[in-house]
């Protein structure tokens, strides 16, 4: 590469925005932190970007990643536009209809998550489709054109328009749409077979409601963003993270804002499933825990599962359901209330527990001695000898032992154990929470985690990785260079990618396939147009469809790769093939003779992988010194252990267990029976010797 | 664990290890399970269970109508096969309504657990067969005979080899035979992986059986569930509710005895059972009767056999809740689902911030089954709730079911695999039983089904004559109601043929409320009035709050009025 080329990748999140600029041809990372500002963190942004550009010119950017969790947080703190919904009559309580259930049979006092639209700002208009799109009855235009008068008195900011059926035929929803764009010019509109064109009314409306909700303000801020850019210099197209794992332009995100909902963690997975492919590893559990939350996400081959059911803004944060619904493409991953800060607590039953509850960063955990009184999870590490009172954040803050001793006493107190059993035991019960909830999340999807590796990231991550590894059956666990940016460098790896669905229910043997030629014909025709609309040339947009099937009479549908070109007669064999592979990977055995139905067909449009080569990393200098020494109890015993620096070790270096790795955001610890080498990318590879 | 100690870290460990281990077992089980309710609505269980048949452990999944009627169940297995007479392969079913969860279409697999050749322990799961023969899940039977097949305790596999007869036998009965042998079949896979992932903790704890660990989680478990039961202050509480019942009412008498740590629930005084198949086995009683309690004392408890060990439900023998065989049992849970609300009245006086009001509570299921347009036969069932009771501090919640957890179809899905129209559905405005805090608001459906053919509908409706109570001065909940689009009013349980181009209308029961409704809030009543919940009239004649056009409340008319009511 002659010229110089760089590309911009900004991660805001909720404390600190991260902006990192990376040198094509050297590969290497320039970062600056800064902390986030609200209500608009552009101004946050455009800091970081002038203070990482440094002397750089901003006309060799050439590409501009930006994720964000502004979406998340206006519906979190509902932050949104005043919202009105325009519903099939006899409909508008769908949204709050829900789905008749509770989230927790035991809890008598649950609480529902509030409609994002009142009931009184929910209108009915007359008109109804019958399921396979045929009018029942027609659009009633005078009852659009009331139902906006009382929107306008409501004094709306946004409009929803979800009617039944319509992701079958829009006709009802594109005619509504351009009464309320003719007599509120000024609102913006989100239109259900758009917004998630999927069977199933109340999370359709849900979802078409939430897009409305922060489309007004998302469209506001990544106008202001774009032209502080501008005003910078950086020309290069802005590239925007989604849900999916993929990004998309500026246009895109402005119109289907609702996809930005959950790309926060977006970038820290594909971070950690590029650290593990590089060192060779194809089946990654990544492991993400930090302060108060701990992440995982299953990759395969460098791609990820993806959900369509997720849900935002949850009334409890770990209870599914207690959220709202969207019908949204995400990476299926979970989140564990398990973290350095969680608190370690006695039970109904007595019995020593763990979180979620957390101390936060004020007033923290114990040894902070910041104030906080109660015991955690780095506590019990500090007194376990796994962290280094005098390396925390490299040396940035001085934990206290005496701090963590005594909150951990009267932990042990009020439990019956004495204080080293009560730390190891804050220790283990944190890593069987994290490995529990993997090993049940693998199972919901039919995944064996044998053959796995774990990619550790998070300032508690590597700490834990070893333990929660081995609950897991899992002996390789790879820590990754320069956690602390991963997210942020994560963005940088997402493609242009759309995800487009449309719902026509019909068993394969007598599909029309007149229909689903035409459904894939429109969804690609409009993904191409938005891959192109951010600057990607025709002949390296891919398209991947696929469909949900099931057997007639199941509840749950699998995913199915589906040819691409048009469905022919041949093709129905080829459908049904598809499905029995995926259905025995899934579940060990087909049901012979139970015909199979299509529920959903869809279509990812992307553009090609960003290519990037190795980070810059590690050197071969360096030696094996050991920085000092010190007990260290591991659930095998007591451990004189060798105490390491990361930034010391060079590649090819080999520890054997117990062993312990310093490094500024992180510590590794490798228990006996462990060995760890450095690999040719800079990754800590270790691997369980005994198992 | 026998042979070493097991501290309470490594106690809670296990346990832990245990709830994950069941919870693996359900996905597995509701991944490849073929029948709508066990996937969409969660209703099936799932748990492991030590050698003599203790429940240690439950998934937490949809519906309490299994809790502990699976536990209850699987003694009945361990005594007919105790572990040692079988082998690693083997597993057992059966699904008698008196052995298991009360009405045939629940099928239990129970399958014993071998490490190192000798039998640890036994997983077990319930679930909702797709059909089961006779004449479809109804409450029209006269005798239990009538209701479908009815399998014995007996094997499934032997060492591995299915049971071909019984699958044949199986086969010859249903309607969807494939179906319902694939869910057998899901039954057993959702066993097997709870197996193999606890041998795998064995081996990783370095253990040799559960049976430590089991007295350990037991003991544990009964001790708090006392200490909960000792904060209610000792006493006799009782009370009753009246039903609609199949054609005539019925009365459901409870009397709740706290003595210290232990409560006993006796249903002396209840109806006794019907020749229709609403009647309510033991087990059910028992299930039914645990779980409410269990929300009100102890929510955060975990459901096993200690926990249920403080508490003893009885009924007389051929009482509605403890009827015999050969009753029919098909729609038991039109009874059953009311537990709660005679139970929660008689504990309201002595922990009224623990109870909630009487809801709507026993599903609406709904049955349409006839010839589609393109002359297809089709029959589908689907589920519906009200509204569910007040609750000290907070409103019901609208259309929520409780005590079942099972979820409502969405409109676009019953209309994309059937003819069944749904015109409407919609919340009823001044449904919602007026207190401090209101009562959910019940829900209006509108239905018919597009053919040139008259449809059968099949009614499993209740609460249409007597409304749910509020509690603590709160008032009734609004009744529920069943009429064609030309006026004629249908019996609750009845089937009738739905004629090409009539409409049936289901109003399904508000909540009560709880609390005098001259303490609400008028800025809450207010709001409700804003919000199309409640009429102008009913603030007024229900809550003593004058509204007026633009609006607002009217402060001293309201308080001549709330006045006029005090006095």
């Amino acid at each position: 590469m002659s010229e110089e080329a760089y590309t911009l990748a900004i991660d805001i999140g909720g404390t600190f925005t991260d902006v990192v600029l990376r040198d094509h041809a050297s590969g290497i990372l320039s970062v600056a932190k800064v902390l986030t500002q609200s209500p608009d963190p552009s101004v946050s942004v455009l800091k970081g970007v002038k203070e990482v550009l440094n002397g750089v010119s901003p006309g060799a950017i050439v590409r501009a990643v930006h994720g964000t969790t502004l979406v998340t947080n206006a519906l979190i703190e509902r932050r949104g536009a005043k919202t009105g919904l325009i519903a099939t009559a006899g409909f508008r309580d769908a949204l709050e209809i829900g789905r008749e259930g509770r989230y927790d049979i035991y809890d008598l006092f649950l609480k529902l998550p509030e409609p994002l639209v009142e009931r009184r700002l929910r209108v009915e208009v007359r008109e109804r489709l019958y399921a396979r799109g045929e009018v029942m009855t027609p659009l009633n235009e005078d009852d659009v054109v009331k139902a906006c008068e009382v929107l306008r008195e409501g004094g709306v900011d946004a409009v929803a328009i979800a009617f039944l059926h319509a992701y079958v035929n829009p006709d009802h929803e594109r005619r509504a749409e351009e009464i309320v764009r003719s007599l509120m010019p000024d609102v913006g509109i989100s239109v259900s077979h758009r917004v998630a064109a999927e069977l199933r009314e109340f999370e359709r409306t849900s979802t078409t409601v939430a897009n409305a909700y922060v489309q007004p303000m998302v469209e506001k801020y990544l106008a202001r963003l774009e032209d502080g850019l501008k005003v910078l210099g950086i020309l290069a197209p802005l590239h925007i993270m989604l849900s999916n794992g993929g990004s998309c332009s500026v246009q895109t995100a402005v119109r289907f804002p609702v996809r930005l909902v959950e790309s926060g963690p977006c970038g820290g997975a594909l971070a950690a499933a590029h650290y593990g492919n590089r060192s060779g590893y194809r089946q990654i559990l990544a492991f993400d825990m930090g302060g108060t939350t701990a992440k995982a996400i299953l990759s395969e081959n460098g791609s990820f599962p993806i959900t369509t059911e997720s849900e935002v803004a949850r009334v409890y944060r770990f209870k599914r359901g207690s959220g709202l619904p969207l019908l949204v493409p995400v990476l299926d991953m979970i989140e564990i209330g398990a973290g350095g800060g969680s608190i370690a607590h006695a039970s109904e039953l007595g019995l020593p527990t763990v979180g979620p509850q957390s101390a936060g960063a004020d007033p923290g955990p114990a040894c902070y001695a910041r104030g906080g009184q109660l015991p955690t999870v780095t506590d019990a590490d500090l007194l376990l000898g796994y962290l280094n009172a005098g390396y925390f954040l490299g040396g940035q803050m001085e934990l206290s032992v005496d701090c963590a001793a005594d909150a951990v006493d009267e932990f042990a107190r009020f439990t019956g154990l004495d204080r080293v059993r009560a730390a190891q035991g804050i220790h283990d019960l944190v890593n069987e929470n994290m490995a529990n909830a993997a090993r049940v999340h693998a199972a919901e999807r039919g995944i064996d985690l044998n053959g796995y590796a774990l990619v550790a990231t998070g300032g508690a991550g590597p700490v834990h990785a070893c333990g929660v590894a081995m609950r897991l059956g899992i002996d390789r666990v790879i820590v990754p260079p320069a956690a602390g940016v991963g997210s942020a460098f994560g963005l940088m790896l997402a493609p242009i990618a759309f995800d487009y669905v449309r719902s026509l229910v019909s068993r394969i043997a007598a599909l029309d396939r007149e229909v689903v030629n035409k459904l894939y014909g429109e969804m690609e025709d409009e993904g191409r147009a938005l891959v192109r609309e951010a600057g990607i040339d025709d002949s390296e947009i891919r398209v991947v469809r696929t469909a949900d099937m099931r057997y007639v009479g199941q509840g749950h549908e699998i995913s199915v790769p589906v040819p691409l070109g048009k469905l022919t007669e041949s093709s129905d064999g080829t459908l049904q093939a598809a499905f029995d592979a995926s259905y025995k990977k899934l579940y060990g055995r087909l049901c012979e003779g139970v015909p199979v139905e299509a529920i959903h067909w869809r279509v990812t449009v992307s553009g090609p992988e960003p290519e990037i080569c190795d980070v810059a990393s590690v050197g071969d200098a360096g030696g094996q010194g050991v920085e000092g020494q010190r007990e260290v109890l591991f659930s095998e015993g007591k451990y004189g252990t060798a105490v390491y620096r990361r930034d010391k070790l060079g590649k090819g270096a080999v520890l054997q267990g117990p062993a312990i790795v310093e490094e500024v955001e992180s510590t590794t610890v490798l228990p006996p029976g462990w060995v760890l080498h450095v690999d040719d990318t800079g990754n800590l590879i270790l691997i369980r010797e005994d198992a | 664990m026998t042979g070493r100690e097991i501290d309470a870290v490594e106690l809670e460990v296990l346990w832990n290890r245990l709830i994950s281990i069941v919870n693996e077992q359900a996905a597995a089980l509701m991944h490849a399970s073929f029948t709508t309710v066990v996937r969409e609505a969660g209703d099936l269980s799932a748990g492991v269970f030590d050698r003599a048949g203790n429940m240690l452990a439950q998934a937490v999944t949809g519906t309490p109508g299994h809790i502990n009627t699976m536990a209850n169940c699987v003694r009945h297995f361990v005594k007919a096969y105790p572990i040692d007479t079988l082998k690693s392969g083997d597993s057992l079913l059966t699904n008698d309504p008196w052995l298991g969860s009360g009405h045939l279409h629940d099928i239990t697999v129970v399958t014993p657990v071998f490490f190192r050749g000798r039998g640890v322990g036994w997983f077990a799961n319930t679930c909702h067969a797709m059909d089961i023969g006779g004449r479809t899940l109804g409450a029209g039977a006269r005798q239990v005979y009538e209701e479908g097949l009815n399998i014995p305790i007996m094997k499934l596999f032997s060492e591995g080899e299915i049971n071909r007869d019984l699958i044949a036998i199986v086969r010859a009965n249903v309607r969807e035979p494939d179906q319902v042998v694939g869910d057998l079949y899901a039954q057993q896979a959702g066993n097997d992986v709870g197996a193999v992932k606890l041998l795998q903790a064995l081996e990783h704890y370095d253990l040799v059986d559960i049976e430590g660990l089991s007295t350990l989680i037991l003991d544990r478990s009964e001790a708090a569930t006392r200490e909960a039961i000792s904060e209610i202050a000792n006493g006799v509480y009782e009370d009753e509710v009246k039903l609609d019942g199949y054609d005539k009412p019925l009365v459901i008498r409870a009397k709740v005895i706290v003595e210290d740590r232990s409560l006993i629930v006796d249903y002396t005084g209840t109806s006794p059972q019907v020749d229709r198949g609403i009647n309510v086995v033991y087990n059910y009683t028992h299930a039914y009767t645990t779980y409410p309690l269990k929300c009100a004392i102890s929510p955060h408890i975990p459901n096993n056999e200690g926990s249920f060990r403080p508490i003893t439900v009885t009924a007389p023998e051929g009482c509605i809740l403890n009827a015999q065989f050969p009753c029919a049992v098909g729609a038991r849970h039109l009874v059953g689902h009311f537990l709660s609300q005679p139970l929660f009245g008689a504990l309201s006086q002595a922990i009224p911030d623990r109870v909630i009001a009487d809801g709507s509570a026993g599903l609406w299921n709904t049955q349409l089954e006839g010839i589609g347009r393109t002359g297809e036969r089709f029959a589908y069932i689907f589920f519906s709730a009200g509204g569910m009771g007040a609750r000290p501090g907070d409103d019901g919640i609208s259309a929520t079911a409780f005590p079942s957890g099972i979820k409502g179809v969405p409109a676009e899905a019953i209309e994309s695999v059937s003819p069944v129209i749904m015109h409407r559905r919609a919340l009823i405005p001044d449904s919602g039983g007026a207190g401090t805090f209101r009562g959910g608001l019940g829900q209006e459906m509108v239905l018919s089904v597009d053919s040139d053919y008259p449809a059968l509908h099949s009614c499993m409706y209740d609460r249409t004559r007597y409304a749910p109570r509020g509690f603590l001065g709160g008032r009734d909940g609004r009744c529920g109601e069943l009429f064609l689009s030309d006026g004629t009013v249908l019996p609750p349980k009845g089937r009738y043929d739905l004629q090409p181009g009539q409409s049936v209308t289901l109003r399904i029961p508000g909540g009560g409320g709880y609390g005098s409704p001259f303490e609400r809030d008028p800025k809450r009543v207010l709001e409700d009035v804003v919000q199309e919940r409640l009429s102008i009239e009913a603030a007024r004649d229900a809550y003593g709050v004058a509204i007026t056009v633009d609006f607002e409340v009217d402060v001293e008319e309201t308080a001549v009025l709330r006045q006029k009511i005090n006095e």
